[in-house]
């Protein structure tokens, strides 16, 4: 068990929920409005004067063989408006209930 | 989920709203009356009483003051005026407005009712009438005959005035030149004496013989009768059948003693139209009443009367003032179009998008539609109030709708999906647009707060255009983002012709960018330079104010003239007619661009309200010309009337002449006048004064056309009666009088019945007695036991002069001593007025008071101007708390001032003046100037924010805000454009307005670029410049420690 921390342009949200979908993801946990700001390139996503655009953030724990085509559809989806902004990162799950 | 979310993601529930609101808005336009301004008339209510045969001051004494002394005590009353005359008593009562016409015209009837048993027997029940003097007529129609000119009074009365009459809102429908037919019985006094006979015998002979008599009932056999004496005259040639006594053995027959004649009245008005003699039918509306309303009525009802009428009358309109209503109202809509046609080009001139272009566009109709619902609503009309509301916001509707586009269009071209795009685009900016528009209402929302007069024309404007902005930002924050959503592609294709017609425009955009950073690179690395040469500009901008004239509301050109022509006092009607023949016949051939003159002479029958109200006498000429459309001729109203003026000072018999140009359309325009009124009962006093007022004041620089409001006085004869001599005669004054009164005036004998109508048999002495000063001293007066006495054993006939009209207002007496004023500001003239007064050696009961529309007119440019004051207070504290800070909207105000320069510049250039119109658009200027100064200083704190230093983030801000700036300008700019242009009928009242805001927003935005950027580098960079000093200090602070410490 993986768990893909996905944090992404508001805009985004419901194109990752389609991903998530394809790929018979059905549990997730979403932020829809969370601050935040690339380590090097990027626009900030502040929600406040100067920089007013937001983030989501959504976290899903999925099976080790799903996470290797949902990397690969979302990096296909920053691709394509490297604009916006979206990262993903993935950590091991120990335990859960 | 907020309002653009929902928007966004239920297209079908968001676009059927807008729709359904549309309709609505619609079918209110449909149902929209249509009128010239909002309804500003003060409430008047006027009582006119007739008493005939009366002098100026007999109704002043017996009729005039008994009314206004009951009358006075009505409630809310503002001001009681009353001008009594010959035979006439008008009292004017004026209300406030806003009151309850209704209500207070009951009122009044239950204190004339209380009040009628006092007045004289002669007198007339007083007559309410629900409108005022200044209203003018709404419709005059001249009824043109042949053969039936005897009859035509009747004719028009019974097929014209009655059904026109019952038009709802009509206030009175009056026929003048027509004279009413009368049965004469016309008495030959020597006859009379010599059958010794008086004209009150004769009286009562005639109404004894006149009349029907029910007997009662009487049973014969089974049957019951009724039995009855039919008495009455079948035909006026009865009369001379009557016997009025014996002489000699022999019945002495009516005809023995007077001629019957069964005539028209004696005394009465002549019309001509077009120099054919007739009728005119005057239609005068109630307050309050729509005139289109009564108007569209009265022409649709015209057909269907005109085929009752004997063939030979012929009805023609001549004067219909809702034609300039219409007219105006027209041309403003043209405007309002072509204002909607020219923002539309100039956003696809910026966009460069089509369906972003429909989308923005598409906010206009529905927010202005919106404002039709509430016109509806709250009982208003489509008037140059309402529509200039809907021009000026034309240009700014679209402003939300922009910013909203705009920043979707971003989140597109970075990537988003429009529906995603449409809704986080909108959710950044929800903020500022709210605000934006709150700054707008800020200025236009204290509009509604004003009273009085102004304040019915300001509310109207102020919610109209707080209630469309408040629409276009609903739909800029819901229409907009659905619309975005489904109608924005990411980079659309563009044909080929687009981008040959587009690319050049694209390209000038660019470079027009660029060349704007280059200047405001320069201005803020050359402050000082730039803040004195713009005060250098402010203040000689700001010369001209003094060449710039004030009015209160600009005269406007409808086509008519009104002129009333007074020849010397006592001229008789054939002579006055004559004079006014000649006088038509020299102006039909010099003015070509007349297309009708119809002109009334003689005194107006007591029947005739219209005509009562105007000043008139056989020695008086009442005119009104009508002249071709304004596109028909080369000069203007004003100067012909110029010119009439001028050619009546060559004629030496007209003593005086009043030539109005408008047609005496009193609404508020023309000239201010200052008035100084004179209270006093004394005549000779008040005119002694008044006359030294005149004189003095024609002296002070600035006032001219001083004038008295007491006419020339008449000569009258009067008869004073010895009260010894008529009391050996076992007679008195009363008596005495009555006699006098019946012979020269003549008795109301009885009434002769023909077709159910009624005509006065009226007794008389015959026209050739009652010709000179012998006649009257010659009649005879018989007292108790029937001896006989001449009447100048009695007294004298005296010769006397006195005023034709006595004018009273608040139950006194008055003489108005008006002037004009022309180059000279007001308090230098009512200073020079007081200097007069003082010099005057002043009777002790009599007092002096200031007044005048001037008055007014200050009064209500202070109010604006305190208004003006608060507009920008609100102003700032909306932005103060926008921007959390002070010193940023301090630094937008600067616009503020430069607006003025401009407007000053444009008005002394245009040669247009300062009035209401103008006061109008430099409120509004506040707030859209102040709108550039906001995109401008929040796009530069934006920058930096994001960290950059204050010169880029000035000048790289500057270069992104150009265009939004220039796009905001000049959608208003253009939307006025037409306004300004427009030559149509009325445009004189809108076109002030317009040169205002299009003067005013031009140079305010172009100096508002450069001067913006400069004040905020110099106070933001100050701040910068204090903040570095104190560091540097603490820094050398801890060195110098840190050696002491060494």
């Amino acid at each position: 068990m993986k768990s893909i921390f996905i944090a992404y342009d508001q805009a985004y949200h419901e194109q990752i929920l389609s991903i998530l979908n394809f790929n018979h993801v059905r549990g997730f946990t979403a932020w829809p409005e969370v601050q935040g700001k690339g380590s090097k390139t990027g626009e900030p996503h502040l929600g406040d004067h100067a920089w007013p655009s937001l983030n989501a953030s959504l976290i899903t724990i999925v099976d080790d063989v799903k996470v290797k085509p949902i990397l690969a559809q979302l990096r296909d989806l920053d691709e394509t408006s490297k604009l916006m902004g979206l990262r993903a990162f993935v950590w091991n799950i120990e335990d859960g209930i | 989920m907020s309002i653009y979310q929902s928007a966004v993601r239920k297209p079908v529930m968001t676009s059927l709203i807008f729709i359904g609101v549309v309709i609505l808005g619609l079918f209110s336009l449909n149902k929209l009356p249509v009128d010239l301004l909002p309804n500003i008339e003060t409430n008047t209510i006027m009582v006119i009483t007739t008493y005939d045969g009366a002098s100026a001051s007999d109704i002043e004494t017996n009729i005039t003051r008994p009314l206004e002394n009951s009358l006075n005590t009505v409630s809310n009353l503002k001001n009681i005026k009353s001008v009594s005359r010959e035979n006439r008593s008008l009292i004017t009562l004026e209300f406030n407005y806003g009151d309850n016409i209704e209500e207070l015209t009951n009122d009044v009837r239950d204190k004339l009712d209380m009040v009628k048993s006092f007045l004289p027997e002669g007198a007339k029940d007083p007559i309410i009438f629900k409108f005022s003097t200044e209203m003018i007529p709404v419709i005059m129609i001249a009824a043109n005959a042949e053969k039936s000119l005897p009859a035509l009074y009747k004719i028009l009365d019974d097929n014209v005035a009655n059904p026109l009459a019952r038009i709802n809102g009509v206030g009175s429908v009056s026929i003048s030149g027509a004279p009413k037919r009368e049965i004469q019985v016309y008495i030959d006094p020597m006859r009379l004496e010599a059958y010794h006979l008086t004209i009150e015998a004769i009286g009562q002979y005639i109404r004894m013989e006149n009349i029907n008599t029910p007997a009662g009932n009487m049973d014969i056999g089974n049957e019951t009768y009724a039995l009855r004496v039919q008495g009455e005259f079948k035909n006026s040639a009865e009369l001379n059948k009557i016997v009025v006594g014996s002489a000699g053995g022999k019945t002495v027959y009516l005809s023995d003693v007077a001629v019957v004649k069964d005539n028209l009245e004696e005394r009465t008005q002549r019309t001509f139209t077009n120099g054919k003699p007739g009728a005119t039918i005057v239609v005068q509306k109630q307050s309050g009443a729509n005139t289109v309303n009564i108007a569209n009525a009265v022409l649709k009802a015209l057909p269907g009367i005109q085929k009752t009428l004997p063939a030979d009358v012929k009805l023609n309109v001549i004067v219909d003032t809702s034609e300039s209503i219409k007219q105006t109202i027209s041309g403003l809509t043209e405007t309002v179009l072509y204002a909607f046609l020219f923002v539309v080009l100039v956003v696809l001139f910026f966009l460069g998008r089509w369906r972003a272009t429909v989308i923005i566009i598409l906010t206009i109709p529905i927010s202005l539609i919106t404002a039709f619902i509430y016109l509806y609503g709250t009982g208003g009309t489509l008037n140059i109030i309402s529509l200039s509301a809907l021009s000026v916001a034309i240009g700014m509707v679209v402003d939300d709708a922009i910013v909203v586009l705009e920043n979707v269009t971003t989140h597109i071209e970075r990537g988003s999906r429009p529906a995603s795009a449409a809704v986080h685009g909108t959710n950044e900016v929800a903020l500022s647009v709210v605000a934006s528009t709150l700054t707008l209402i800020a200025v236009f929302f204290p509009l509604t707060l004003i009273t009085g007069a102004a304040g019915v024309m300001f509310q109207q404007l102020g919610w109209m255009v707080t209630i469309i902005m408040t629409v276009s930002m609903i739909c800029a924050l819901t229409l907009t983002p659905m619309l975005s959503a489904q109608l924005l592609r990411l980079n659309p294709k563009r044909s080929k012709t687009f981008t040959a017609i587009y690319s050049p425009i694209e390209h000038f955009l660019g470079s027009l960018d660029n060349f704007y950073a280059r200047v405001v690179n320069w201005a803020i690395r050359h402050r000082g330079l730039v803040v004195i040469l713009t005060t250098i500009f402010f203040i000689l901008s700001i010369l001209p104010a003094k060449f710039i004239g004030t009015e209160y509301i600009p005269a406007q050109d409808n086509g008519r003239i009104a002129a009333t022509i007074e020849l010397p006092v006592g001229t008789r009607m054939e002579i006055t007619q004559r004079i006014a023949e000649q006088l038509k016949e020299l102006w039909n051939k010099k003015y070509p661009e007349i297309d009708m003159i119809n002109f009334s002479v003689g005194q107006a029958a007591s029947s005739n309200v219209w005509g009562s109200l105007q000043t008139n006498g056989s020695n008086i000429i009442s005119m009104n010309f009508r002249f071709l459309p304004l596109s028909q001729r080369s000069r203007s109203m004003f100067a012909i009337s110029d010119s009439i003026s001028n050619d009546l000072k060559n004629f030496p018999e007209i003593s005086k002449s009043k030539v109005i140009a408008g047609g005496g359309m009193s609404m508020m325009g023309g000239q201010s006048s200052l008035d100084v009124e004179v209270y006093g009962y004394d005549f000779n006093q008040t005119d002694k004064v008044a006359k030294a007022l005149a004189k003095d004041i024609g002296a002070i620089k600035g006032l001219t056309n001083v004038s008295l409001s007491r006419t020339d006085y008449t000569p009258e004869y009067q008869v004073d009666f010895d009260r010894e001599k008529l009391a050996q005669n076992g007679l008195n004054i009363a008596t005495a009088s009555t006699y006098l009164r019946n012979r020269i005036n003549g008795l109301t004998a009885s009434l002769f019945r023909e077709e159910g109508e009624e005509y006065t048999i009226r007794v008389v002495y015959g026209p050739e007695y009652r010709q000179s000063i012998q006649a009257i001293e010659d009649i005879m007066i018989y007292n108790n036991q029937g001896q006989g006495v001449r009447l100048k054993d009695l007294g004298k006939v005296v010769e006397r002069f006195t005023p034709p009209t006595i004018e009273r207002k608040n139950r006194q007496r008055l003489v108005t001593v008006s002037s004009t004023v022309s180059g000279t500001t007001i308090d230098k003239a009512v200073a020079g007025i007081n200097a007069a007064i003082d010099k005057i050696d002043m009777p002790q009961n009599l007092y002096v008071k200031i007044g005048g529309t001037y008055i007014d007119q200050q009064d209500s440019f202070k109010d604006l101007l305190s208004l003006l004051l608060i507009i920008i207070m609100l102003v700032f504290i909306v932005m103060a708390s926008q921007f959390e800070s002070l010193s940023s909207p301090f630094i937008i105000m600067f616009t503020v001032p430069f607006a003025f320069s401009g407007v000053i510049l444009s008005l002394a250039i245009t040669g247009s003046t300062l009035n209401m119109m103008s006061f109008v658009g430099m409120i509004m200027l506040i707030g859209i100037v102040v709108k550039n100064g906001i995109v401008l200083v929040d796009y530069i704190n934006l920058n930096r924010e994001r960290g950059m230093g204050i010169i880029r983030a000035t000048v790289s801000g500057g270069k992104s805000r150009l265009r939004p700036v220039l796009m905001t300008t000049l959608t208003t700019i253009l939307g006025m454009l037409p306004l300004a242009l427009s030559n149509s009928e009325g445009s004189e009242l809108w076109k002030s307005m317009a040169i205002t805001v299009i003067g005013g927003l031009a140079v305010s935005t172009l100096l508002t670029l450069i001067i913006v950027p400069t004040i905020y580098t110099i106070f933001k960079g100050n701040g910068v410049r204090k903040q570095h000093k104190k560091l540097r200090r603490a820094d050398a602070l801890k060195l110098l420690e840190a050696n002491n410490a060494k």
